[in-house]
């Protein structure tokens, strides 16, 4: 446990192969990184470079081929499938590219989900989410479905969600894909300021030069490998 | 880490309840067709079951009644060499003043059942002759409204014959005419009876018209020579489904004469052992019938349910990435099939159980054996009175709902592990 005080997540020497009839698909190759709590990240990449298999491998969603994956000091492979839907519970927020929200839920109850699960007093609960819509500017939009939502609403509940249950990571997989660019600068200003006031440790996938140059580090993979990493001061 | 992960019970019927809201017309549909089946199923069963009622009925009057006494070998034997002494009579009478035959018991009959001849001028046709009670059996038996001609039997007669219709014609007899019944007698002596024709009926049932006769219960005990012994004692009562009990209950009473091998106690499924399977096998019909109807009720559901898994594979993939196991998804999916299959086999039950009480004084099903002007049809050689009385057998309800839950169950628990077998990364690609 005692490596878990520096970073969020490391991976050592970490393979995805995926078999495709005869041939195999090696999404990722040999991935170690290590992320530390707090930071700003950003993969990009070309499409199908293994940014979106690397987070699923993070996330715990997949499991590697090869090598090891620590969250928040729990090596992802020592867990049962049940640890492994424990610890997404508590240690990591998803945001995806789109319609990630349950549609029977309203904006409130799809923020405070993950709060629900965790069993945290409906005091608290509330408390977080008023505090993380007015932050966010999406106060008096609580009892609406994602139906009734915009794009960009939609993507703020999501990171609402996510930060809410206060993971040591998000994970946030084309973010802005879906949004204009108004909307996604708004949502980047938001991300940009749970990480700057409450220290939330964000990683995204991408393809947005935007989402890249907001970032305080970004690393590039090709071909399921990192190709560069470099941390802006 | 938390050491003991949650079940998020609370979570999951939430979401269940939410998901069956939000697709109101499918869950209506889904509902619709459970409750339907449900209320079908019960109460066709509670209809059969008094058709039944009714069948075991008319069949006992006029056969063994619903618990019958008699000697161990008269089943086979068929002689009256097989007979209760008298004494038996009163045992049975004493035992159903007691509860719980004070309550349950309707009547006792008695009978002399003996194989003979039946002669005329005409010529000789083989009988079953009944030695009968004239009050109990015009209480009992149908047979005393079944008369054409003449009257049925009194508590004074002494001679007298109430003869079916196709003896009568065969033996060209009238009202009034004479003919000797001719039977073994204890002594194995042939004995011969005079009596006079008082009554002739006609059942309908070409067996009874053309053998049965009814006379005197004392005139045949003299005529043979056998004082008051009797072949058969009949039990009715009030409902069928009291018969073990009544079984049980003169069973014990009668455990000296038993004991002695004097007698034996049986329901009328053993002593009429035709009627009881074809009551069976109709059950059996009944069921097969409804089942299929239930079976594909239930596939429907299966249909319904996939289809919504099908559409619903991100917001599954969404369930995992926030925390749930697989398990928990199928649980998600599996709970909004069991609230609406267990509310909904609630539903139908008491609806048929509702629509059965309903119909508590009778159906009058006379319509559909069309122009037939009798007052009473016959099913399978038994006549039934037309008015059925659902009868609700609580074993039967209770085989029912086990069956419904049972279909309710699978049918949900199939779309169930589909949905916790998604791929969850697969799922939430965004192209989907
Ligand atoms: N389940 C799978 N089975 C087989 N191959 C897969 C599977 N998932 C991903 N791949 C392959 O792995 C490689 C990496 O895919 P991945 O989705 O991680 O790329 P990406 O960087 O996220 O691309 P994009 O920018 O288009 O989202 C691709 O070649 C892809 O075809
Ligand atoms: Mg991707």
């Amino acid at each position: 446990m005692s490596e878990s005080n520096g970073y969020a997540v490391r991976t050592a020497g970490v393979w995805k192969i995926f078999q495709q009839e005869a041939e195999e698909v090696q999404a990722v190759r040999d991935v170690s990184l290590t992320i530390g709590r707090g930071e700003f990240t950003a993969l990009a990449g070309p499409s199908g470079s293994g940014k979106t298999t690397l987070l699923n491998l993070i996330g715990g969603l997949t499991r590697p081929t090869r090598g090891e994956i620590w969250v928040a000091g729990s090596e992802l492979g020592a867990l049962s499938n049940r640890e492994l839907a424990q610890l997404r519970l508590e240690q990591v927020g998803f945001v995806f590219q789109a319609y990630n929200l349950l549609p029977v839920l309203t904006a409130l109850e799809n923020a405070e989900f993950p709060m629900l699960l965790q069993g945290v007093p409906a005091a608290e609960r509330s408390e977080r989410i008023r505090e993380l819509f007015d932050r966010t500017g999406m106060t008096g939009l609580e009892d609406r479905r994602p139906g009734k939502l915009s794009g960009g609403q939609q993507q703020r509940v999501a990171v609402v969600r996510a930060v809410a249950s206060q993971p040591a990571l998000v994970l946030a997989d084309e973010p802005t894909a879906n949004l204009d660019s108004h909307a996604s600068e708004a949502l980047l200003d938001m991300m940009a300021e749970l990480n700057r006031e409450l220290g939330v440790t964000f990683v995204f996938a991408t393809h947005d030069g935007h989402v890249m140059e907001r970032s305080r580090r970004l690393v590039r993979m090709v071909d399921g490998a990192i190709d560069s990493d470099e941390t802006r001061s | 880490m938390r050491a003991r992960p949650s079940l998020h019970v609370g979570v999951i019927l939430m979401l269940a309840v939410r998901n069956l809201r939000r697709n109101l017309r499918r869950t209506i549909l889904t509902a619709t067709s459970f409750v339907i089946g449900g209320a079908l199923l019960t109460f066709s069963q509670t209809f059969d079951a008094g058709t039944h009622e009714q069948m075991v009925d008319s069949g006992v009057r006029t056969g063994s009644g619903h618990v019958a006494v008699e000697a161990p070998g008269f089943r086979v034997s068929r002689r009256i060499e097989d007979r209760l002494p008298g004494s038996t009579l009163q045992l049975v009478r004493a035992a159903v003043a007691s509860p719980p035959g004070a309550e349950r018991v309707t009547d006792v009959f008695y009978r002399l059942t003996v194989h003979g001849l039946a002669t005329s001028a005409t010529g000789a046709r083989p009988a079953q002759i009944l030695g009968v009670d004239p009050t109990i059996e015009a209480a009992l038996s149908p047979l005393d409204e079944q008369v054409v001609e003449g009257r049925y039997l009194e508590a004074d007669d002494r001679l007298a014959a109430y003869v079916g219709a196709g003896l009568v014609d065969a033996l060209d007899l009238r009202i009034g005419s004479r003919l000797v019944l001719m039977a073994q007698d204890t002594h194995k002596e042939v004995a011969g009876q005079l009596v006079r024709v008082v009554g002739i009926f006609r059942t309908g049932i070409g067996e009874l018209d053309e053998s049965v006769i009814h006379v005197p219960i004392a005139t045949a005990g003299e005529w043979l020579g056998i004082g008051d012994d009797v072949t058969n004692i009949g039990v009715m009562v009030d409902s069928s489904l009291a018969v073990p009990e009544i079984v049980r209950h003169l069973g014990r009473e009668l455990a000296e004469p038993i004991a002695r091998g004097e007698a034996v106690v049986m329901g009328w499924q053993e002593a009429m052992p035709a009627l009881y399977t074809m009551i069976v096998f109709d059950e059996w019909v009944g069921f097969l019938v409804l089942g299929i109807l239930f079976v594909i009720i239930g596939f429907s559901i299966i249909n319904t349910v996939l289809m919504s898994v099908l559409h619903r594979h991100r917001e599954f993939g969404v369930l995992q990435a926030l925390g749930l196991t697989p398990r928990q998804t199928s649980s998600v999916v599996l709970v909004e099939g069991l609230l609406q299959t267990v509310v909904c086999t609630f539903i139908g039950v008491g609806l048929g159980l509702a629509v059965t009480a309903a119909l508590s004084d009778g159906l009058d099903i006379s319509g559909l054996y069309g122009s037939m002007d009798i007052g009473e049809v016959e099913i399978v050689g038994v006549t039934v009175d037309p008015v059925i009385v659902p009868v609700v057998n609580p074993v039967r309800i209770l085989q029912i709902l086990g069956f419904m839950l049972f279909v309710g169950v699978v049918s949900s628990l199939y779309p169930a592990l589909r949905a916790g077998t998604i791929d969850v990364t697969e799922s939430m690609k965004f192209e989907r």
